[in-house]
Order: C-alpha cells, then sequence, then structure tokens
C-alpha cells in the first residue's frame, strides 16, 4: 500500500483526491491546508488526517508521496521539504514562478533521489495523445501551422492568488503552460516568442494572451489563452495543426457528449474551472496512476523535470515579450528571471 | 447601366460576372483579357464581347463602370487607363502591390472624379455588421484584443497561377487574406493598426515558391491587440473553401464570430468527402449591386481606395517585420 498527503484542498487537491482515493493501492493519509475546515472538509471523505503544515504531515505520518497541489508561489519550500524527507513528489504545475527556482528544484530532488513529475496533465487527454500520435503517424504530412486555444472565466483561488499576476504569471504562466509543454512535446524546442497580453493594462480579474511561438523546427504556432469569459461560459479547449497533407482539429466544445444548463442560483461563486472529459478513467486519473506506477516499480515518470522547465522558460519567454514588446529569443537564452 | 470586367486572372471575376447578371438595368457590355483562351471562354460562358486589349475595350464599348480581377500588380495600369478614360471602379483587394501603386491609383480617381471601391466583400456580411453593431453599442464593454483567422485553400497554381507568382501577385497567403480582416478588424474597432509583427514562411506546399503561412500580431491606436492567421493551411479535402472567424475580447464579454458558419453539412457517397454547402447570403451580390447603387447615385462609396491601402500597408509591414524578425511601425495620420 502506497501512501500519499496531499498538500492544498483546493479545486487541484480535490481531483487528485478522487483520483487516488480510486487506486486501490493507495491510501491517502493527510491533507494539508491552512484552512482548517477545507483541509477537515477533504481528510473527511477520505479518513484522512487533515494538517495546518507540511511538516506537521511528516512528523504524523509515514507516507510515500507528497503531492503539491499549492498556488505556485508555495511549490518551491514545499518540494525541498518533502525531498528533504526523501518522498516522492508530485507537483502542479507551473513548476515555478521563476527559472531559478524551477533549476533548484530539480537539483534538489536530483540530489535526493527522490521522484519529481510536474502535473503536465494535457499529456494524459487520451484526444491530446491520439492527437501527437496521428502528427506522428504522418497522415497530416509536415506539421506547418498549429492553433491552440485554452480559455475560462477568471479563476477565484486562495487570497486570489490569481488576481496577483506576480504570483501566478496570470493566463501565460499558469493556464497555456498547458498548451507550451504539449507543443513541446510535439514539435521539440521553441526558438522565439512573441506575444501581447493584458498583463501590463492595469486591469483586474482579466487576462488575455495571444502567443506566437516559433519552433527551431520551423512549426510557427498561435496559442490564445483566456481569463477573460464571463462566469458561467464553458471551458474552452482547442487544438488544431495544419501540415503538407492535411489537417486535425481537438475542440473540447465539439466533443462533449453532453450538455446541461442549469438556473444560476443568486450569489453562486465559479471557483477554479477544468475541463471536464467523461471517460471510464479521466485524465487527471490516467495521470496520478502513471506516477504511483513508477514510484511502485521505482522507473522513471514519463515527464522529466527538465520538461517542466522548460514549458516555464516558454512562459516567462512570452511574458518577457509582453513586456519588452519585442520577440525574445529562447535559445539563445535571453529568458533570464 | 453599362460594365465591363478587365481580366480573369482572379476567380472571383466568376462570381461578379454571375451578381451582374442577376442585376437588373445592369448589361456586362465586354470582357477584357489579355489571355486570349480564358478571354474567349469567359465571353462565350457569360454571353458577352471579348477584347485582349482592354484599353481598345474601354475605348470603342465606354462602359460607366469597370470591375478589375487582373493580377494584383496589374491593377494599377488597369486603374489609371479606367480612371483617366472616367470609368468608375470596383477593384479586387489588395488595392496594389507597393504602396506607391496604391496612392498613385486613388490619386488618379480623385483627379478624374470616378467612384473607387475596394472590394471587401466581408463589409456586407449580416453577421459581420451585427457584430459591428453590437461592439459599437458596447454590449462587449471595451474591446481589448480581438483574434482572427481568414484560412483558405492554396489557389490552384495550374488554374489560377498568379497567386504563386510573386512579381504578379506581390506576396502569398499572407497579401491574399490580412487584407480582408485587417479591414474588418480596422472598420470595426474604428481604429488604425500601429504596429505589426509577424511570423511569415512556406511552410505547406512545396510545388510553389511564396508564403503559404504566418501568424500576424498587430496593435491598433486604441490600444487593442490582435491576432490574425492568413495561412493556407487548409487541405485540399477540407469541407470548404477556408473561413473569416473573429473572436472579440472585451471587458463585459465575448463575442465568437464564425461569419461562414452557415453551412449544410453534406455527407455524400457521391462526393466522397464531406462538404460545408454555404447557405448564407451572397456576399459578392450585396457588394456588386452596392457598388451599381454607388454609381447610379453618384454616391461615396461603402469601401473606399483608402480602406484598400491601409490594410496592403499592414500585409507590406508583416513581411518587413518577417524579414528584420522584429516589429514593424505604421504612421497613421491624425
Amino acid at each position: 500500500m502506497l501512501k500519499v498527503g496531499i498538500l492544498g484542498a483546493g479545486t487541484m487537491g480535490k481531483t487528485h483526491a478522487v483520483s487516488y482515493n480510486s487506486l486501490p493501492e493507495v491510501e491517502i493519509r493527510g491533507i494539508v491546508d491552512r484552512d482548517e475546515g477545507a483541509g477537515q472538509d477533504l481528510a473527511g471523505q477520505y479518513k484522512a488526517h487533515s494538517y495546518k503544515s507540511i511538516e506537521e504531515l511528516l512528523e504524523k505520518e509515514e507516507v510515500d508521496i507528497i503531492d503539491i497541489c499549492l498556488p505556485t508561489p508555495f511549490h518551491k519550500e514545499n518540494v525541498f521539504k518533502a525531498a528533504q524527507a526523501s518522498k516522492d513528489i508530485l507537483c502542479e504545475k507551473p513548476i515555478a514562478r521563476n527559472l531559478k527556482d524551477a533549476q533548484e528544484m530539480v537539483k534538489r530532488c536530483a540530489e535526493k533521489k527522490v521522484k519529481f513529475m510536474i502535473a503536465q496533465v494535457l499529456r494524459f487527454f487520451p484526444e491530446y495523445i491520439a492527437a501527437k500520435e496521428i502528427i506522428s503517424s504522418g497522415k497530416i504530412g509536415k506539421p506547418a501551422v498549429v492553433r491552440t486555444s485554452r480559455g475560462a472565466s477568471f479563476p477565484l483561488g486562495a487570497d486570489d492568488w490569481y488576481g496577483d499576476k506576480d504570483l501566478s504569471g496570470g493566463v501565460i504562466l499558469d493556464m497555456i503552460i498547458h498548451d507550451f509543454d504539449f507543443l513541446r512535446w510535439c514539435f521539440g524546442e521553441v526558438k522565439r516568442v512573441y506575444t501581447k497580453s493584458l498583463l501590463n493594462k492595469g486591469l483586474e480579474r482579466i487576462d488575455y494572451a495571444l502567443v506566437t511561438l516559433r519552433f527551431s523546427s520551423g512549426v510557427i504556432a498561435h496559442v490564445e489563452g483566456s481569463w477573460a469569459y464571463p462566469q458561467g461560459t464553458p471551458f474552452r479547449q482547442r487544438l488544431e495543426v495544419a501540415g503538407t497533407k492535411g489537417l486535425l482539429e481537438v475542440d473540447l466544445g465539439k466533443s462533449s457528449p453532453y450538455t446541461m444548463y442549469l438556473k444560476q442560483e443568486e450569489g453562486a461563486k465559479a471557483g477554479v474551472v477544468i475541463p471536464e472529459v467523461p471517460l471510464s478513467e479521466d485524465p487527471y486519473t490516467r495521470e496520478i496512476k502513471h506516477f504511483v506506477e513508477c514510484v511502485k516499480s521505482d522507473t522513471l515518470p514519463s515527464i522529466l523535470p527538465e520538461d517542466g522547465v522548460r514549458a516555464v522558460e516558454i512562459a516567462l519567454a512570452a511574458l518577457e515579450s509582453v513586456k519588452t514588446g519585442r520577440a525574445v529569443e529562447v535559445e539563445k537564452g535571453e529568458v533570464k528571471s | 447601366m453599362k460594365v465591363a470586367i478587365i481580366s480573369f486572372a482572379h476567380m472571383h471575376a466568376n462570381s461578379y460576372a454571375r451578381c451582374l447578371g442577376k442585376i437588373e438595368g445592369v448589361e456586362l457590355v465586354s470582357i477584357a483579357d489579355e489571355d486570349v483562351k480564358r478571354g474567349e471562354k469567359k465571353a462565350r460562358e457569360f454571353r458577352t464581347k471579348y477584347y485582349q486589349d482592354y484599353q481598345e475595350m474601354l475605348k470603342k464599348e465606354s462602359p460607366e463602370a469597370v470591375i478589375i480581377t487582373s493580377a494584383n500588380a496589374k491593377h494599377k495600369d488597369i486603374a489609371l487607363s479606367c480612371a483617366n478614360s472616367g470609368k468608375h471602379i470596383l477593384c479586387e483587394k489588395p488595392i496594389a502591390t507597393t504602396l506607391e501603386d496604391a496612392k498613385a491609383m486613388l490619386s488618379a480617381c480623385l483627379e478624374n472624379e470616378v467612384i473607387y471601391q475596394q472590394a471587401f466583400p466581408l463589409r456586407y456580411s449580416p453577421p459581420v455588421n451585427i457584430i459591428k453593431k453590437q461592439v459599437e453599442q458596447g454590449t462587449i464593454g471595451k474591446v481589448l484584443a480581438i483574434k482572427g483567422t481568414n484560412h483558405g485553400v492554396m489557389p490552384d497554381p495550374q488554374e489560377h497561377p498568379f497567386f504563386t507568382d510573386k512579381s504578379l501577385s506581390g506576396g502569398g497567403a499572407v497579401m491574399d487574406h490580412t487584407v480582408h480582416v485587417v479591414d474588418l478588424m480596422r472598420w470595426i474597432t474604428g481604429s488604425e493598426v500601429r504596429e505589426v509583427y509577424a511570423e511569415v514562411d512556406q511552410l505547406l506546399h512545396d510545388n510553389i515558391d511564396i508564403d503559404d503561412c504566418g501568424i500576424l500580431s498587430l496593435e491598433f491606436e486604441n490600444e487593442v491587440f490582435a491576432t490574425l492567421d492568413p495561412s493556407w493551411s487548409r487541405p485540399k479535402s477540407f469541407p470548404t473553401w477556408g473561413d473569416l472567424k473573429l473572436d472579440f475580447i472585451g471587458d463585459k464579454g465575448v463575442i465568437f464570430m464564425d461569419a461562414f458558419a452557415q453551412n449544410i453539412s453534406l455527407y455524400s457517397d457521391l462526393d466522397g468527402r464531406v462538404f460545408w454547402n454555404f447557405w448564407g447570403d451572397d456576399l459578392d451580390l450585396l457588394m456588386v449591386r452596392d457598388f451599381i447603387d454607388t454609381v447610379a447615385n453618384k454616391a461615396n462609396p461603402k469601401v473606399t481606395g483608402f480602406d484598400g491601402l491601409k490594410a496592403l500597408e499592414v500585409a507590406l509591414a508583416a513581411y518587413k517585420s518577417a524579414e528584420k524578425g522584429e516589429s514593424v511601425k505604421i504612421k497613421n495620420q491624425r
């Protein structure tokens, strides 16, 4: 039996808890949240204990895995503490707010010889896996122009941390990092980034970014990220790859097996919206199952720590481009922060 | 009203000829085309006279108005001849291949007091007009950003060779498709583009030697930013010719527009592939009809040569940006 401690009882903590609970060989032992009520609620559902800090969890429970579902600024210190205690670590994306932290985290985990996987969950969405396989099959020829979209209403997290763009990095670092990682997985390294966004426009609770990526392979990708939709707008997730022999399109809106509309209750508040994918085993569970299997069999997770760092590097290049109004060369190491 | 068409190099000439046939009181008086075979065939098809030399046609047939659908680079000489002989002009986009040519065309029309209308049929699209009204009424608040696409299948190099011949077209996909979207963005926001960044390349087709894809990033004078994708990235098996989509991001809401969404999906074993058959308004007919009315009433054209020039300016800036690897500024009159 593998024992897991989850840090954070927010949207992702809850989602991951459901997944761990569905695996017979895993036991959720502890939930850490500084909001005791939230921690107890979630812990209660899985006959686990709730703790106020990772220290308390590590002291009271013998866990094998620490799963970090906390806001980005808390990733580094908790990765360090978990690594120090020799726990294998699954950490939500993005790995960190800056490259220095990200690299230190990777280094520390390597030194402590613990597994460290960033939850770039798009790699476990069957439609994205299928798209990658089609691209590799040559059915659409050589890939050329790629378009992705990812959009929801503005997320409401603890202390409204998403609203503080210095902490969250806005839609570019928190949201379309999924697409950056997926595109890099399919098309290799990014050479150049140009971006326009609402980041520096002094607007509250709205973010929107249009990113152009040029890959070393020549592929041009357009990545749209939106936290600009009104509450209640369905999650938008789209991928289009045009190649020399064809085109493929993945569109969440066109592949939803059912739609449900409910009367809005007054004062109803949305938290963080994540795409719902009705499958016998949802992508989050596939992701967690993979990590659990790697821990059990002592093998390397398919997402390397370096992948998490590279995705952040692309996002930081995009942020830099927004700031300077210029194209940013990733390969030349222009991305420093 | 006597109307002539000069050149069938651009396939839109076929549609415009059909439209003229549907408008009462209008006669397609002749077709001029330097390509004898094509010109004679089209003259037969549309039951009108054929001239190889458009100058001769202008003199002998004296049409009141002319539709120019030649290769882009030839717009200027033809437009100048038309203007100097007092003919009103509806000219295919892009207006020309250089700003100098475009300016020469506009001055000639101004001097000779002839109407010059730029053929931007999307201006007549009912969905586009509804969206424009919604944006102007502030329904989605202040517009902050726009995302546009005008994808297409590459024009067949055998059938319509000028599109992929840079000396005649001035550029490939970016030249061909940028102008439509930029025109709509300018028209709907009422603001001019002041900065352009673009990635432009030839990645999709190897039987040509011209750009076939790109992504443009634009910044407008009113701080709105936008991207647009003019790529010839639809494969031959795509259910339709392409698309024109615009997303408007406002501070009070968003609009997702697909100007050609009014389709029937057709699955026929006779075709062996899926087709989307458009049932929305015939935009070319609305446009040509409006041009005829404008000429009849000596009115101001709905879409001007200046509009054509400003759209071309952005396409040219995109090429320049791609060449330099940095953004290019555009100076606008205040």
